[in-house]
């Protein structure tokens, strides 16, 4: 499973570890101010795993349907973000994030549009801050709603015939007093991989010389 | 003379949560929505405005450069740009085009600044 | 929509207030254990208490006013300070949680601590204050890293659960029992999904159900990586929780292996009896239903039994063979291979797929496939009755000769024709002459008539030679010969469009091959090739001599390295697609339209080929025509020299009695006249029952000379007749086709000898004269 130690060194994947917890971090914040809640996240996991191991980590933990918010990123690395929540706290979520700014009927209508908001919100402050770190822009496409189990997330379009190995991070989040818990998560092929590398450096300099 | 602001977005939901929050800072002006560029753009030849709120991420045009565009068109009226996307670039990109900047998720507290400094300017230019 | 993120207040960059939050901060964690610390990121100085300084090794007294930030590095062991400015750097740009363990140096004495922490934003969400507590957890992993160890070598995985937590806290041995990835934390769910269902599951949660104290269970899992069925065994403990609820910390640990041998011991104990009972049942109905012959036999080839399928297929009782030595069954002429196959089973060898005949009680031979392997001090033998498959191949041979003659029959009428007009024509012309007076010229016509005569004799030889019923008979082989006779045969099937071209080396080797399959395959490949060139061409059939290795034989069932004749049967014809050559030694390919071939022709040629443990290769490019190779092994020694019937002195006779049989009124007045002109004294007879009262008579008689296939009585069961009163009577047979021609050793006794019709005159004569010549010598 841990092929990471083939492709990241120990302080590049903790740099990895940390930009991922800044923007999640801010896209936390973000979603706590949308639903008037804690939000509470978990230490980011990162890894470098076939697009199945991606899958297995998901399914182990989630055994239903789930449903995804997914917005690609495209610049001197790309890739894929996802929001992801059991398809059992869809409605909960929406509910949460529409607060009483609608009605019943209203938010099951909006359903996927609250959810395209919320994944456009939370993936957004996410990638803009790590792009912000990193002092490289990225385009970020619209964001849409995906359904299927942890296979059909994440697959990346299929043009990306590499062998499928992908950078997975992966963070879980739980939203406190109401039975929302989800995954932010990440997806990177390998020429992405070493072009965020090389990024990674550069911010591990800045680090050594910025602080202490 | 009823302020008329403009709020485009894709997205109802974002359009209700801003319309909502604008409510609560001025209750009085008119809100009125559209859910691209080419429909906003439209709006100003039937309508009048006098500001308008623009979300970044849309289909087609994409906010920014609706900003640039109004901005020609309309060199003192205030626009504001909302996106979670916060990168240093894209605000770097709305202060070019004269444009303030919101962060989403829209909170009063975060679009204050924004409705009250565009209150006092149309107040000062006689409307 | 509530605003959650902390202000900070004015007096956030105060030291006094930093300090007061610290003590809070301390009151907060229960004791005086952890310092603390918290980082003003706009001054970038560092305020620590008492206790964080005494960890760090720092003054108290500085710490407490403020420090620089690089003194939260100073004392940080090298190998980690990176990784840990990495995750302040996190920390001061936004991340919300810091939570790392690292070793810092202190007095030379190194000691790991753990530091938490978290980042406090302004309103326009900027950090501003990063602060946290740090806590000495040498201790701690000290005793992690034994119990860690400790728990990978026992393979024991532990947890704790409290309950209302939809969560469980696990160690890595945990996950890896569950065929999990390695986690700090899983969903209850997650857990639970790996048992089995209908087992209990490994965290039950529910406070009201679960009684306090002590619990071991046992469940199955389906591994969630391999989905292999383990048994785990779960030892735990329920507690009160001190912030309420119960706690359930245990570990699990695998038991398969202890379960697995207890349910085989189980299943042993029970129904071991029960076991020996079914499987001598078994072996019982095995042995008496099976339509196989099976036999046990001792190491010194003597039967101890035989099952019932030797009554029904052969006729033996028990009775019969028990006692009897194996292989006294075996046909004369498989004896030599049964010896070759079984000279290494009572070295603990076996024996597969072997066939031999079998004699049954009646006299019948059956063709019988063996395999046979020794165990202990038996030898266990399984026979299957093959005689009908192998009956069925010889026919399917003999139809495919048959097909091959019938290809030729056309060309072979026309062929006669000319031949039997060469000879009417001839002696007509000779009759005619001598009606006439004039015999200056007849000898002309009669030469043009023998000429036609012997031809005719030739192309009757081969054709029957050729269509001969007869098992696969490998003998010493003169390809030069075989092709130089064939050539004829050849030119008149490949018809004037194909002109033939034979290449055989002077020197080449001799073979070892079934002369008779030889014939079939070149003649078969012959025609193959003729129908590949609708439009005439060459063709080519060549032999040479070669070496093959191990490479060029990496195709062959049974070639060995070493020396090969190779005959080559090249075409100018069509070729073949790389498909169709695929497929060419298919039994039932065929590239010819239905009905005009039964596709069997270059699979039984393979069959021959791999039987004489030769090789076979086909070379064709679509449009470039095919060549075929077969290699044949090489002959070590002498090749037998064929009786040569054309030379050598004709004795005359001096009045020796000659007993003639022969029903057929020309060939008996022939001889009969040939006898007397050379000085013999003729007996002439048209049957056996005429020849049997002079042969039983005290009538001298010197030579008997018979046709075989006479009418009542046959040539061979006369010369039974003869021989009882006559023991060394020498006896010439003349046949114009018999079956026993084929096997001519076992057809003729001592003395006896067989010429085949049609014979010229000087032949017969030489041969009465050597076999009464060889007689007198006795």
């Amino acid at each position: 499973m841990s092929l990471h130690a083939v492709f990241l060194e120990e302080l590049e994947r903790d740099a990895l570890t940390e930009l991922v917890n800044i923007g999640v971090s801010r896209a936390a914040s973000s979603l706590r101010k949308m639903v008037g809640e804690q939000v509470l996240l978990s230490v980011p996991s990162v890894e470098v795993v076939s697009r199945e191991g991606a899958a297995t980590l998901i399914r182990e933990r989630e055994n239903g349907e789930l449903v995804a918010v997914r917005q690609d990123f495209e610049g001197v690395f790309s890739g894929r973000a996802l929001l992801i929540f059991p398809q059992a706290n869809s409605m909960a979520l929406v509910h949460a994030v529409t607060g009483g700014a609608l009605s019943v009927g209203e938010a099951a209508e909006m359903e996927d549009e609250a959810l395209v908001e919320t994944g456009n919100v939370v993936l957004n402050s996410c990638l803009a801050t790590m792009a912000n770190m990193l002092k490289k822009p990225l385009q970020m496409s619209l964001p849409q709603v995906m359904r299927g189990d942890g296979e059909a997330l994440f697959s990346l379009s299929g043009q990306h015939a590499d062998g499928g190995v992908v950078l997975f991070l992966y963070i879980n989040f739980a939203i406190n007093d109401r039975d929302i818990r989800g995954y932010i998560a990440m997806l990177m092929d390998l020429p992405s991989l070493q072009a965020l590398r090389a990024l990674i450096h550069d911010f591990i300099e800045r680090v050594a010389g910025d602080i202490g | 003379m009823v302020t008329t602001v403009l709020i485009v977005d894709d997205s109802k939901l974002a359009r209700i949560v801003v319309g909502k929050t604008l409510a609560a800072l001025q209750p009085e002006w008119r809100r009125l929505e559209a859910s691209g560029a080419d429909e906003a753009i439209a709006l100003f030849d039937s309508e009048q405005i006098d500001l308008v709120i623009l979300d970044f991420n849309m289909p087609g045009r994409d906010g920014l450069e609706l900003a640039e565009e109004l901005r020609g068109r309309f060199p003192d009226m205030p626009i504001a740009v909302a996106t979670a996307n916060v990168q240093d670039e894209i605000i770097a990109r709305a202060r070019a085009a004269n444009a303030a900047f919101i962060a989403k998720p829209v909170t009063e507290d975060g679009m204050r600044g924004f409705v009250s400094g565009a209150a006092l300017r149309l107040r000062s230019a006689g409307r | 929509m509530t605003q959650l993120v902390d202000t900070v207040s004015s007096d956030a960059r105060e030291p006094a207030a930093a300090r007061e939050r610290l003590r809070i901060a301390q009151m907060a964690a229960g004791a005086g254990a952890v310092g603390a610390w918290e980082w003003d990121i706009a001054s970038a100085r560092v305020v620590a208490d008492a206790r964080f300084a005494s960890l760090y090794g720092l003054d108290p007294a500085a710490a407490a006013l403020g420090l620089p930030t690089s003194s939260f590095f100073e004392t940080v062991f090298a190998p980690d300070r990176m990784r840990l400015k990495i995750a302040v750097a996190g920390a001061l740009n936004g991340a919300e949680v810091f939570s790392r363990d690292y070793r810092v140096v202190v007095d030379g004495d190194i000691r790991w601590v753990s530091a938490r922490g978290r980042t406090y934003l302004d309103a326009e969400e900027r950090p501003v204050r990063f602060s946290g507590v740090l806590a000495d957890i040498t201790d701690q992993k000290r005793v992690e890293e034994r119990l860690r160890i400790a728990q990978a070598a026992g393979g024991i995985g532990t947890f704790q659960y409290l309950s209302g937590f939809g969560t469980v806290d696990v160690s890595d041995e945990f996950c890896r029992l569950l065929g999990l990835h390695a986690a700090h934390s899983l969903p209850v769910r997650t857990i639970n999904a790996v048992v089995r269902p209908g087992d209990p599951p490994l965290i039950s949660g529910r406070e009201d159900q679960t009684p306090l104290g002590p619990t071991v269970h046992e469940f199955r899992i389906a591994r969630a990586d391999t989905g292999e069925e383990r048994w785990l065994a779960c030892r735990g403990e329920y507690q009160a929780a001190p912030t309420g609820g119960i706690s359930f910390i245990g570990a699990i640990y695998d038991v398969t292996a202890t379960k697995q041998a207890e349910s085989r011991l189980r299943a042993l104990a029970a129904a071991l009896e029960a076991r020996i009972e079914v499987s001598t049942q078994e072996r019982d109905r095995i042995w008496n239903l099976s339509r196989d012959l099976l036999s046990i036999s001792g190491r010194d080839g003597i039967y101890r039994a035989i099952n019932p399928a030797w009554t029904q297929l052969l006729g033996y009782d028990a009775a019969d063979l028990v006692g009897v030595t194996m292989g006294g069954l075996v046909h004369p002429d498989d004896w030599d291979d049964a010896v070759a196959q079984t000279a290494g089973i009572r070295d603990g060898g076996s024996v597969a797929d072997f066939d031999c005949r079998v004699r049954a009680k009646d006299g019948d031979y059956r063709c019988i496939n063996w395999t046979a392997v020794v165990e202990g001090e038996f030898i266990y033998a399984v026979g299957r009755d093959v005689t009908q498959r192998k009956a069925l191949e010889d026919q399917l041979r003999q139809s495919q000769k048959m097909e091959a003659v019938g290809q030729l029959t056309g060309g072979l009428a026309h062929d006669f024709n000319n031949m039997l007009t060469g000879i009417l024509g001839g002696i007509d012309m000779v009759r005619r002459r001598l009606a006439e007076g004039r015999m200056e010229d007849a000898d002309r016509f009669l030469e043009a008539a023998m000429q036609s005569g012997q031809r005719a004799a030739a192309l009757t030889h081969r054709l029957l030679a050729f269509s001969r019923r007869q098992s696969l008979d490998s003998r010493p082989l003169d390809v030069r010969t075989l092709v130089g006779s064939m050539e004829d045969l050849l030119n008149r099937t490949l018809g004037e469009q194909v002109r033939l071209a034979t290449e055989v080396a002077d020197d080449v080797w001799t073979a070892v091959a079934d002369d008779n399959q030889l014939e079939s395959a070149i003649l078969n490949l012959a025609i193959n090739a003729r129908d590949a060139m609708p439009r005439g061409g060459r063709l080519t059939i060549a032999a040479r001599n070669v070496q093959l290795s191990a490479a060029e034989l990496s195709k062959s069932d049974h070639a060995t390295p070493g020396d090969y004749v190779e005959i080559r049967v090249t075409d100018t014809g069509l070729g073949m697609a790389p498909d169709v050559l695929g497929k060419v030694f298919d039994p039932f390919f065929t590239t010819k339209p239905l009905g005009q071939g039964t596709g069997l022709g270059l699979s039984m040629i393979y069959g021959f080929v791999q039987q004489s443990r030769g090789h076979i290769d086909i070379q064709s490019r679509e449009g470039a025509g095919t060549t075929i190779r077969l290699f044949l092994p090489r002959h070590r020694g002498e090749l037998e020299q064929a009786v040569d019937d054309g030379e050598g002195v004709i004795h005359a006779g001096a009045g020796e009695t000659v007993l003639v049989v022969e029903d057929d009124p020309g060939v008996r007045l022939l001889v009969v006249q040939v006898l007397e002109e050379l000085g013999y004294n003729a007996i002439e007879t048209e049957s056996g029952r005429d020849a049997t009262p002079i042969l039983q008579s005290s009538r001298a008689i010197d030579l008997m000379i018979s046709d075989v296939g006479l009418p009542g009585l046959n040539g061979r069961q006369l010369a039974e007749i003869a021989r009882e009163g006559r023991p060394g009577l020498p006896i010439l047979f003349m046949t114009g086709y018999a079956e026993q021609a084929a096997d001519q050793a076992a057809f003729l006794d001592d003395g006896m000898e067989i010429i085949t019709k049609p014979f010229a005159i000087d032949q017969l004569a030489r041969r009465i004269g050597a076999i009464l010549e060889r007689a007198r010598k006795v």
